[in-house]
């Protein structure tokens, strides 16, 4: 199809789509406006013509970028993100800007200041989050792929309950100039697909170093592997602390149906161990919210965004201004961050989280050390959760990500594959690779992929 | 309970984080929720000095100088209030004062 063709189409698909209130900001005459800039390049282009979504922490000149946050609330940027460039140089076209937990601050898309966004499944159901908009669009199958951003687990969790494919880099493969920081240590922009292709070829277009972005590895951008019509020479770990015995049945079944079609496909498959992964949440919570508390002191309603209190003095309108911009999560994360650099506890919380995510770190180290080429293991402790269960205890909240934190704090690639539902909800599994190994992920997913149907029931 | 409303209110002051007094009980129980599972960490033991992050390759240092971002618009148009090439913000009581 031509790019107006795609355009018109993709306003049609996101109108129908309105009422998973998974879009924050699209126009059909800035998808017409996209349609023309892609007709005046070079056709050829990687992502010629693809319509994608983009999280709402990506920052853009002709939509406006909220964080779905009423601080920003009718926020445009200056300047584009890198990442923006580089699909556009692709030829992709941004199709819209998606919802999302409030500053990325959650795993429902619960904590948006606009509403939450439904499951394209099940209404009463969540699509999982922070960049929840994102994937309920690649799902619903308004966009074949769509830009997100991990901290701890956003694209991977989201892709397993939505049952698309989700893929996290390595820390540092894709520039972050201009992704609103959250927790420097941890952010990376990642991809949602339709497919593992869709996935690889957006992760392929948007990586590489940046000049405006010294966290960015002065890599070139990912070149991808020929596909592999099996897995023979290489060898898989099951971490045995991912498959506790209470592991939700249906999710257990869904993993198991992609362990055995490794082995199917030549694939060693051995237990291994990392012992730490009990710290992995725990200390996620404490060094992602120390570096939000720190990052989100730029909204204070002096250069950007929404000011409140204007009538008192300076520092009443710094509190006016975060106190009712800030939604309840956020202000949670913020007061916990502060709480773990005070003095008199910083040793004690967010010292011992540092240790911990170097021990994390060293495990998984060891286990690729010792041959091991992938990890695989479920996403997600469950399938979809329904909307509101786990909103009145935010550790219950914290705990969907147990399977995707420990990944984010050692900085590795990994993603989530569709591999089938359980009473018509999508299980993930997840793959995870040394770090700058996604070449190689990516083709092993892709070759499961082929064999998997994403839709059968898994028992 | 380890988060007192009291903490409640002086972390809110250092955040500079406007809290209303009806939420403050609340707010402490979620803190002190989370504060508690945190705690867990307590069991790694002693650690000493955690190891360094692995570098990222080519990472390093910018040159230091100043870089121009080509601007769509200007702070006239972002910022709540811009004047003659300033951010305008209320008078500080606390400067007034001192």
């Amino acid at each position: 199809m031509n790019p107006a063709a795609v355009a018109a189409d993709t306003a049609e698909r996101l109108d129908r789509a309105g009422s998973l209130n998974a879009a924050l900001a699209w126009s059909p005459a800035a998808l017409a406006a996209e349609a023309r800039r892609v007709e005046a390049l070079e056709p050829g282009g990687p992502l010629h013509a693809w319509p994608i979504a983009i999280k709402d922490n990506i920052v853009t000149t002709d939509l406006p970028t909220t964080c779905a946050s009423k601080i920003l609330e009718g926020y445009r940027s200056p300047f584009n993100a890198t990442v923006i460039d580089r699909l556009r140089a692709a030829g992709g076209m941004v199709a819209c800007k998606t919802n999302m937990d409030e500053f990325a601050m959650g795993g429902s898309t619960e904590h948006s200041a606009y509403g939450r966004v439904l499951h394209p499944l099940d209404g009463d159901r969540v699509p999982g989050g922070s960049s929840g908009g994102s994937a309920a669009l690649v799902a619903a199958g308004v966009v074949p792929a769509a830009l997100g951003s991990e901290t701890g687990g956003s694209v991977r969790q989201p892709a397993a309950f939505c049952g698309i494919v989700g893929v996290k880099p390595s820390y540092g493969r894709v520039s972050r100039y201009g992704l609103v920081a959250f927790g420097s240590s941890l952010d990376c922009v990642s991809v949602f697909g339709r497919t593992v292709d869709h996935a690889a070829r957006v992760l392929a277009a948007i990586s590489g170093g940046d000049p405006a972005d010294a966290t960015a590895a002065a890599m070139p951008p990912l070149a991808l592997d020929p596909p592999r019509a099996d897995l023979r020479g290489l060898t898989f770990g099951l971490p045995v602390e991912y498959f506790p015995p209470d592991l939700h049945s249906g999710v257990r079944a869904g993993v198991d149906r992609a362990i055995g079609l490794v082995r199917e496909l030549g694939g060693r498959v051995q237990e291994v161990s990392l012992p730490h992964t009990a710290y992995a949440v725990p200390t996620y919570y404490v060094l992602a919210p120390a570096e939000a508390a720190a990052n989100l002191a730029r909204f204070d309603g002096v250069r950007f965004g929404r000011r409140a209190g204007e009538d008192t003095d300076l520092t009443a309108m710094y509190r006016a201004t975060r106190g009712q911009g800030f939604g309840p999560e956020v202000q949670r994360r913020i007061l916990i961050g502060t709480y773990v650099l005070s003095a008199g506890y910083s040793d004690a919380y967010y010292g011992k989280a540092q240790a911990a995510r170097a021990r994390i770190r060293g495990d998984f180290s060891r286990v690729f050390a010792s041959g091991i080429d992938a990890l695989i293991t479920p996403t997600t402790p469950t399938p979809a959760f329904k909307a509101g269960d786990k909103t009145a205890d935010p550790v219950a909240m914290y705990l969907a990500d147990v399977f995707v934190s420990a990944v984010s704090l050692a900085g590795l690639p990994a993603l989530s594959l569709p591999v089938g539902r359980d009473s018509g909800l999508p299980i993930g599994a997840q793959l995870i690779a040394p770090a700058w190994q996604e070449a190689r992920m990516l083709a092993i997913a892709a070759a499961l992929e082929a064999r998997l149907d994403p839709v059968a029931e898994v028992r | 309970m380890s988060v007192t409303p009291a903490d409640v209110a002086r972390l809110a002051a250092l955040a500079a984080l406007e809290v209303a007094d009806d939420q403050v009980p609340a707010l402490a129980a979620q803190l002190d929720r989370i504060v508690s599972y945190v705690g867990q960490l307590a069991a790694l033991g002693e650690t000493g000095e955690p190891a360094a992050d692995e570098p990222i390759p080519g990472a390093g240092f910018r040159a230091d100088v100043v870089r121009h971002t080509p601007m769509a618009a200007g702070p006239a148009d972002f910022a709540p209030q811009f004047t003659d090439g300033f951010f305008v913000v209320p008078r500080s009581k606390a400067r007034a004062d001192g």
